[in-house]
């Protein structure tokens, strides 16, 4: 089954029922934005900049107002159009992409920050656990500018979920951290949410980032919901020629569908959207389900290799000009200019009307 | 749970509005009065004075601009691409005259180049016993002097965009075949044009509003006769009048130096900084260098800084240091700290608001708080007096009028830095701190004041000192007998007693010292 279901039967942690905000103080507007997320779930909002991801997640945060539509945390309205609860009444934890740890406050008091209301040993208890949890045992007395960023990001992390938050907010918390740091912070955090069962909303702009976390992927694009699935059905599936764009390299090929079936210049395709004879449509096939086999009388010619260390990523000129990616792997190296065949075994087969691709 | 209502007029927001509209209600009252003077008051303005005072002040505005251009550019040159010995000492010396009020440096020049002064008698040594030098008392004198106190501004914003330049722009000139020199002609100035042309529109600022020099000078310019107007002869209206010319006339450089500043921006380019390459001259090159910035060091501040200490110990002036100075001292730092704390007060929500929330009513009033920019301090006093006698009668000749000028005339002295204090805490660690349960006032007061506790001390401490040095509001507005540190420079200086005014002067310039500390680090606009 590749639907997902978007609503579920079960009262939600969290529900978003077609909110819109408005432009304001530079933020992008979004438009009749609709999701839940589970208990324990992670979800995450994924789009270009400038998409209205930040816009959403600070809408629900309690940052923004909405122009229409609810939100809903723990089954209770905190926001639509007449009604803001605040949003130190949220109960949600944040992590912001700078991590804004308090520069004044030793990490001890960033994590305490929130905890006043309880005694000092109680306090302590929970900062010493906290600490531990995230692995950052004996920094207590450090002020953030001794931190390295991955650090910083753990405290940040610690002082947000000190408070068992109901639905944790990350806004692109890898951005800052360099690539190798960003890959194995990833991990920990991922274990980390699973083992505290904490339903998180996470925002990035890398698709490579949301699969790696995400138990349900948001596609957005300029402010509206283009897809909202697991992440294997947004690879392989993606509902629009955007979706397929920017989860991963995609090539787009024109064809007619004949005899029921969609004619392309690198093969036949089942006709998935059941369109009529004659429509001329286009395929998505990704470089991982194209192969390419040295073929002499062939006149499809290799035009360009990139080395990517597993694979190689090559580029193949068809005859028409048209333009096809293919990824091999790197045991095997084809000369540029040498003519290969293609051959395409896609497992699923994506078919989208002509207009409104965009060039690939 | 509470909720809060969308649109809900804060006590914060009222507060900055009422804030405005204070000050700019006097700025309203002196404008609506020369607007809706008699006709003939203004006829026989234009047909008499106005003429005169209009080509005095433009005369003496474009000369020292031309001047502090020249001193300015190549002073900042010199300190940020030519190595030589104690360069940073020299960086540092050149803001020195910004501690100088102009009335104190002009008091020391109408001695040095006064009749049978110094200066002459070195002159008549060499050109023969009959040689004359021009007057102090001229335009000549004023743009001395005027230029001599405000190169420093120049010379700031200068440094700081050659500090801030890509050198790679110099280099791929050098690497293209090009000289040493032509590259300045053609890369370095042109780059640096934004900013240089921000300074000269400060210079002018500072020109066209200045009370002190051209008082002590005699040098008849627009701000000097709207105080001749109101002390002279008590005509508010023709005084109305001529500070209308004046206010637009500074608006229109205000507005110049905001533009240069913000194209500034796009020419200073990001990415990573390097350290300019500075060549060294020889023995030659290296002498002449330091001629002259001895020469211009020694004659902004060394040798008035010199005249200053000694005329201090001279038993005249030892004698005058008595309880009656330490009254005019106490007088001094009362009334400065008074509208250093109200500036601050007043200051915060307009910064907050402006920072936070930046519609265009919040923004609206941050603007209008800068209105002090334009009101040289005898059209501020004369703002504030006018609207007292018409609406307070009973406060007219009382410390509160001095210091609501004094709040008017500088609250963008202290708007300066809270400004920018405001600006580096990013709203996210106000909005981290709401996410972790704590209400708007509780996070000002964990997390917003004591982030912002340094620009706070800054904003008075400036405020504190331009209060000090001021003179014209306070020769307007004092109460009878409330005498400062200025004012007594001022007067014995008008009657030419060196000596006497000395140790008041002396004592401003060293409480002013510290300030050129911070404009050093932070290329403020303010002291």
């Amino acid at each position: 089954m590749l639907q997902a279901d978007l609503y579920q039967p079960v009262s939600p942690v969290l529900e978003l029922r077609g909110i819109c905000c408005d432009y304001g103080a530079g933020r992008p507007a979004v438009e009749n934005i609709a999701f839940a997320a589970k208990e324990g779930e992670i979800l995450c909002l994924l789009g270009p900049s400038g998409c209205g991801k930040t816009t959403i997640l600070r809408a629900i945060a309690g940052f923004e107002p909405v122009r229409s539509g609810q939100i809903f945390l723990s089954g209770h309205v905190v926001s639509s159009p007449d009604l803001m609860i605040p949003t130190e009444d949220r109960r949600v934890g944040m992590v912001f992409q700078e991590y804004a740890l308090f520069p004044h406050l030793r990490v001890q008091d960033n994590i305490a920050f929130g905890l006043r209301h309880l005694s000092r040993r109680e306090r302590k208890v929970r900062v010493h656990d906290m600490l531990r949890l995230v692995g950052l045992e004996g920094f207590e007395r450090r002020y953030p500018h001794e931190l390295s960023g991955g650090q910083q990001q753990r405290v940040a992390l610690a002082r947000a979920l000190v408070q068992h938050p109901v639905v944790l907010l990350l806004d692109e918390p890898f951005s800052n951290l360099d690539p190798d740091m960003a890959s194995r912070m990833r991990q920990e955090l991922h274990d980390l949410l699973r083992r505290t069962k904490t339903t998180t909303i996470l925002v990035t702009h890398d698709h490579e980032e949301a699969f790696a976390m995400a138990d349900r992927i948001a596609v957005l694009n300029q402010g509206k919901l283009e897809q909202f699935d697991t992440p294997e059905i947004i690879y392989h599936t993606p509902k629009t020629p955007f979706v397929a764009d920017f989860v991963g390299q995609a090539d787009f090929i024109p064809g007619t569908v004949t005899n029921g079936m969609v004619q392309t210049e690198v093969g036949e395709f089942p006709n998935a959207l059941g369109c009529e004879e004659g429509t001329a449509v286009v395929v998505m096939i990704r470089p991982d389900d194209v192969h390419v086999v040295s073929d002499r009388n062939s006149n499809v010619r290799v035009m360009n290799r990139q080395f990517r260390g597993s694979e190689n990523l090559y580029t193949v000129a068809l005859p028409s000009g048209q333009v096809v990616h293919a990824s091999e792997s790197s045991t095997v190296v084809y000369p540029l200019g040498t003519p290969v065949r293609l051959s395409v075994v896609a497992t699923h087969t994506v078919i989208f009307p002509p207009l409104g691709v965009r060039d690939a | 749970m509470t909720t809060i209502r969308r649109q809900l007029t804060s006590p914060l927001q009222l507060m900055t509005l009422i804030t405005a509209a204070i000050i700019l209600l006097p700025l309203g009252y002196v404008m609506s009065q020369a607007l809706s003077a008699d006709p003939a008051v203004w006829s026989r303005l234009w047909n008499t004075r106005i003429p005169e005072l209009l080509t005095n002040t433009i005369r003496l505005a474009a000369s020292v601009a031309c001047l502090t251009l020249v001193l300015g550019v190549s002073t900042a040159w010199l300190v940020t691409r030519v190595e030589f010995p104690a360069r940073r000492l020299w960086e540092g010396a050149l803001v020195l005259p910004l501690a100088m009020p102009t009335y104190v440096l002009a008091y020391i020049y109408s001695y040095l180049l006064g009749f049978g002064g110094p200066i002459e008698q070195l002159w008549q040594t060499v050109a023969g016993p009959q040689a004359r030098i021009f007057s102090p008392q001229s335009f000549l004198g004023a743009t001395l002097v005027m230029t001599l106190d405000t190169f420093p501004f120049v010379y700031l914003l200068s440094r700081s965009a050659l500090l801030n330049m890509n050198v790679s722009f110099e280099e791929v000139s050098r690497a293209s075949g090009i000289s040493r020199m032509k590259t300045l002609w053609r890369v370095t100035l042109p780059l640096m044009r934004p900013s240089i042309a921000a300074g000269l529109a400060l210079v002018i600022l500072y020109v066209v509003s200045d009370f002190g020099a051209v008082s002590l000078l005699r040098y008849q310019t627009l701000t000097y006769a709207v105080f001749q107007q109101m002390t002279g002869r008590s005509d508010t209206t023709a005084a109305s009048i001529l500070s209308l010319l004046l206010v637009g006339m500074a608006l229109l450089f205000l507005v110049t130096e905001r533009w240069f500043r913000h194209r500034s921006r796009f020419y200073q380019t990001t990415g990573r900084y390097r350290t300019p390459e500075r060549h060294r001259y020889g023995w030659m090159g290296t002498s002449l260098i330091m001629m002259y910035l001895v020469l211009v060091v020694a004659a902004s501040f060394g040798v008035p800084a010199y005249l200053l200490i000694a005329w201090s110990l001279s038993p005249e002036a030892l004698a005058t240091i008595d309880t009656r100075f330490y009254g005019f001292f106490g007088n001094t730092v009362f009334l400065s700290a008074c509208a250093a704390t109200g500036g601050v007060a007043i200051g915060l929500p307009l910064a907050y608001m402006a920072s936070r929330r930046p519609n265009w009513l919040n923004l609206g009033c941050l603007q209008a708080a800068y209105a002090g920019y334009v009101l040289p301090g005898p059209v501020a006093a004369l703002a504030v007096l006018v609207l007292c006698l018409n609406l307070v009668p009973f406060v007219y000749g009382s410390v509160i009028v001095l210091i609501v000028a004094y709040i008017i005339h500088f609250l963008p002295a202290a708007l300066q830095s809270l400004e920018p204090a405001l600006q580096q805490i990013t709203p996210n660690l106000e909005e981290v701190a709401r996410t972790l349960g704590l209400g708007i006032r509780q996070t000002w007061q964990r997390v917003t004041l004591p982030l912002i506790r340094s620009g706070f001390v800054v904003a008075w401490v400036l405020m504190f000192l331009q209060t000090m040095k001021e003179l014209p509001a306070t020769l307007l507005l004092r109460p009878v007998g409330l005498d400062t540190l200025a004012i007594r420079v001022w007067m014995e200086a008008s009657e030419e007693y060196y000596q006497l005014a000395a140790p008041s002067a002396l004592l401003i310039v060293l409480l002013g010292l510290p300030t050129l500390l911070l404009l050093l680090s932070k290329d403020w606009r303010a002291a």
